[in-house]
């Protein structure tokens, strides 16, 4: 199969070409996809899909146009070419407009586990189907399943462009997740678990189900609280949360548009010491790794802010050349529908050396953020926000009552020099990670 | 596309091995996307995507699978596929499906593959020179563009055939001020169930304006206070509030599955007497608006809650046969690639009799919200939060100074049965919801409404 992808990229840039195109680009993913959603230990919903596309980007005296389509009959990759071409007429010249080389060296990643291809759909649904077992034994209150899910994916990702970049990777990945909810005394509280990996054997659908009923039932009871000032520590769903508000600020994109705040501040202190981020297309084992991006570039580690100073930017080869630097190897596609945007890959703020008891054990007051809603309306370019938040209240350093219905509020450049200490619990939600981190005061909003 | 011979086979196919429920999804979409960003036309996109998802429901079920292919061996293996996960009694069925006219419908003028790119381009250049002439802090503005085709046939073992097609444009600024180190941005975004000829009323003009300017307004307001505090919401607000509070635990899954806080409330009484709540998909133009919804059933009003009394949850074909009734045309899907769910479609409070001037007056102290921006809900708790993208302060009944960075939370039964002052505005905005990983477009409305107490999310001086 892969070679007819090969083919079939080569033909669609060979006609653009042709058709007059200056650099062009075909792209093809092609994928499988299963899902397997549980509810009282019966299949509620069973998924499969087969998926393919092309997106096709061409580039004539500097104008870029782009096109894409779910059809790969010769008729319709011709008709993507055309109209690729015919789009690129009507966008604006812009030198930096390239395609990249060939990179010297890729980093070879083990991304394809065949167990997960290999394994029988009954074993997937009695997986599923265990982690309701395993969340529901867990407590007699976890009484409803909003889902146990299984999903996993196989896809390949094929690349040409018209300066002899031909490349081509296959992989797959699995996960599982759980939302359950407890109820007691008519209060109703919900709890998730989840995890992701490039091997079967990895999924723990024990651990998935026990943290799902833990989370709902430690939030049975919760009160609201008044308005004060107090510390606030973030488990690492939530952390990574906030991560993802600060993603697009670190894109050279936002920075060379004037739509980042970290514009101008290479080499500047823009948050408290003990924060490094990285983010690496190459991680070992990780879900977002690839050997190339979606243009073609080597991925690689790189670090954007290192014990509080700022290092650099993420980059695609548009930024880069823009810059006059190289990618880093962040121009990431969603699906074949979209072009090669600066984004991130497997993205995260560094462990540090405590605990997360440690982390709490000096704390006098404080609010443990379990969950946070709303988290997709701050603004990634003023860095404002302001998140609906419930969690679990610290008096004297020990986890106490659960707390709901209340407010966190600021911006994430202040946020990020007020984290006073980062433990040493590093977890991945997908694409994103976070330890624990712990801000000294901040302004929780409630009654 | 298929002949509806074809459809019945692949039907047939679908339940060979059991199963009670079958159905064709067909759909084909043209795209055209067009973004100016840095004072230039970056990039025109379009698109092409064809696809096929094919459902079996069995008991309660359900099973699906999608292909691109859409041949007539291709959907018969995914038909196949689907049969061998079911697991039920052999049976032997013939189809004769019947076609479904549409009760309403929506013209459509100008369509977009009939306007020039030129035009379409015309539009987001005009848009962007607007809002960079409000005022020299503004520093970047984003201008998109975007307009759909989508022709569907859905056919299922019930005997229905449906050919439809929903034709939706819009458009979207995004314009970024600064001033001495503080970046604020301001977001528009208009659009509907319409072609080319929306722009006619709804002009970029003053799309851009009022985007561009929101951007330069904010960058004087002061962070926003913290605590509870009355809280009036304009008309022209948008209605993420009704969303969220109360429309989302109004679908009938979640429902279902006594994952809402609405649940077993039929009858009862879950907000003041001054609020009615309707869902209504025939509002012509809106951009949740459809003749059909993404089973085939016709778009309907429904209205949910009259005067404070819970009326009606939103159903789709399966949530509806659970309680052995009808669909009140509610199940929507982004693509071939998702199995329908019951989602809302135009979602508003209904206006009440006060002047909104008047509710505003008689407020001595709170925060006003002149727009809303997304929001999100858990429907177990009913605990919701929404974003205010414009707000002020409300001193002695005067809206006052700007205010920055609040968020709204609060929950829903709790928070609409202390609305204590509907206007007699009305005022929409749109949007793209997202439910199970899927977005669809909708569009919600309200009129200025006061809530005495709200926990506003802001920063304590």
């Amino acid at each position: 199969m892969a070679r007819e992808y090969e083919q079939k990229a080569q033909l669609a840039v060979e006609k653009a070409q042709q058709l007059g195109a200056s650099m062009s680009e075909a792209y093809i993913a092609t994928g499988k996809e299963l899902s397997i959603e549980i509810s009282n230990q019966q299949v509620e919903a069973l998924k499969m899909a087969d998926e393919h596309g092309l997106g096709m980007r061409v580039i004539v005296d500097g104008r870029m146009g782009f096109a894409y389509s779910s059809d790969l009959s010769d008729r319709a990759i011709e008709q993507t070419v055309r109209q690729a071409l015919a789009n690129a007429e009507k966008s604006h010249a812009d030198e930096h407009n390239v395609l990249p080389k060939p990179s010297s060296q890729y980093p070879e990643l083990k991304l394809l586990d065949e167990q997960i291809a290999k394994t029988a759909i009954e074993d997937k649904i009695a997986l599923a189907k265990e982690i309701e077992l395993q969340a529901r034994s867990y407590d007699p209150r976890v009484k409803i399943t909003e889902s146990c899910t299984y999903q996993d994916a196989e896809y390949t990702v094929t690349l040409f462009n018209s300066y002899g970049i031909t490349k081509t990777y296959q992989g797959a990945y699995c996960g599982a997740y759980a939302y359950v909810v407890a109820e007691e005394n008519g209060d109703n509280q919900t709890g998730f678990g989840l995890t992701f990996s490039l091997r079967y054997k990895d999924l723990d659908p024990a651990k998935v189900g026990k943290e799902a009923a833990q989370k709902a039932v430690r939030m049975l009871g919760a009160k609201e609280i008044g308005t004060q000032k107090a510390s606030v520590v973030l488990d690492p769903y939530v952390a990574t949360n906030f991560l993802g508000v600060l993603a697009p600020a670190l894109s050279a994109e936002a920075v060379q548009k004037g739509k980042s705040v970290f514009a101008g501040k290479i080499g500047e202190k823009v948050s408290s010491d003990v924060i490094t981020i990285i983010d690496d297309g190459a991680l070992e084992g990780a879900i977002m790794s690839s050997p190339f991006d979606g243009e073609g570039v080597a991925t690689r580690q790189t670090t954007l802010i290192a014990n509080g100073v700022l290092q650099g930017y993420l980059h695609n080869t548009y930024t880069a050349r823009k810059e006059g630097v190289e990618s880093t190897g962040n121009g990431i596609r969603g699906t074949f529908k979209s072009t090669p945007e600066v984004g991130t890959t497997n993205f995260y703020i560094k462990p540090g050396q405590v605990t997360q008891e440690q982390l709490l054990k000096d704390i006098s007051k404080g609010l443990y953020v379990t969950e946070v809603m709303g988290m997709h309306t701050a603004n990634p370019i003023s860095g404002d926000f302001s998140v609906g938040a419930a969690g679990i209240w610290i008096e004297n350093g020990e986890l106490t009552t659960p707390v709901r219905g209340v407010a966190i509020a600021g911006n994430i450049i202040d946020f990020l020099e007020a984290i006073d200490l980062v433990a040493n619990d590093l977890t991945f939600f997908v694409g994103r990670g976070a330890p624990t981190v712990r801000i000294a005061r901040m302004t929780i909003s409630g009654n | 596309m298929l002949e509806k011979k074809d459809l019945s086979h692949v039907l047939e196919i679908a339940l060979q091995r059991g199963g009670d429920f079958a159905e064709v999804y067909l759909e084909q979409k043209q795209t055209t996307g067009i973004a100016c960003e840095a004072d230039k036309i970056e990039r025109v996109v379009s698109g092409s995507d064809v696809g096929a998802g094919i459902r079996v429901i069995s008991g309660e079920n359900t099973l699906y699978a999608f292909t691109n292919d859409i041949s007539k061996e291709g959907l018969t293996k995914a038909a196949d596929i689907v049969s061998r996960a079911v697991q039920g009694a052999q049976k032997d069925i013939t189809l004769d499906l019947q076609i479904v006219k549409p009760e309403l419908d929506f013209p459509v003028v100008k369509r977009p593959e009939a306007v020039h790119i030129d035009d379409k381009v015309a539009v987001v250049q005009k848009a962007n020179k607007v809002a960079r002439a409000v005022d020299d802090k503004i520093k970047q503005v984003t201008v998109s563009y975007g307009d759909v085709v989508q022709k569907v046939t859905i056919a299922n073992s019930l005997g229905n055939f449906v050919e439809d097609e929903r034709v939706r444009t819009r458009l979207v600024v995004n314009a970024v001020a600064a001033e001495g180190g503080v970046i604020q941005t301001g977001y528009e975004a208009i659009g509907g169930f319409a072609g080319f000829e929306y722009f006619e009323e709804n002009t970029p003009e003053d799309l851009a304006n009022q985007a561009a300017k929101r951007a330069v307004l904010m960058l004087q307001a002061k962070p926003a206070p913290a605590g509870k505090m009355p809280v009036v919401m304009a008309g022209e607000a948008g209605g993420t509030m009704v969303h969220e509070a109360c429309g989302h635990g109004l679908e009938a899954d979640l429902v279902q599955k006594k994952l809402s806080v609405y649940a077993g409330k039929k009858g009862k009484q879950v907000a003041s007497e001054l609020v009615t709540v309707v869902d209504d998909a025939t509002i012509p133009g809106k951009y949740g608006s459809f003749r059909f919804d993404d089973e085939g059933n016709p778009g309907e009003k429904t209205v949910l809650i009259e005067n404070g009394i819970l009326k009606e949850y939103m159903y789709d074909y399966l949530t509806a046969r659970k309680e052995g009734r009808k669909s009140t045309g509610n199940g929507r899907r982004e693509s071939y690639q998702d199995r329908p769910i019951p989602r809302m479609t135009n979602t508003l409070i209904a206006p009440g009799k006060t002047d909104a001037e008047e509710i505003i007056r008689e407020t001595q102290k709170g925060l006003f919200v002149k727009k809303m921006g997304g929001g999100q809900v858990n429907t177990t708790t009913g605990d919701f939060v929404f974003d205010v993208t414009e707000g002020y302060l409300i001193e002695d009944g005067k809206i006052t100074v700007p205010v920055r960075g609040a968020t709204l939370t609060g929950n829903g039964p709790a928070v609409l049965k202390i609305v204590d002052a509907v206007g007699r505005d009305l005022g929409f905005a749109i949007g793209t919801c997202g439910k199970d990983g899927q977005g669809v477009p909708v569009s919600d409305a309200q009129p200025t409404l006061r809530i005495p107490e709200l926990i506003v999310g802001g920063i304590l001086d």
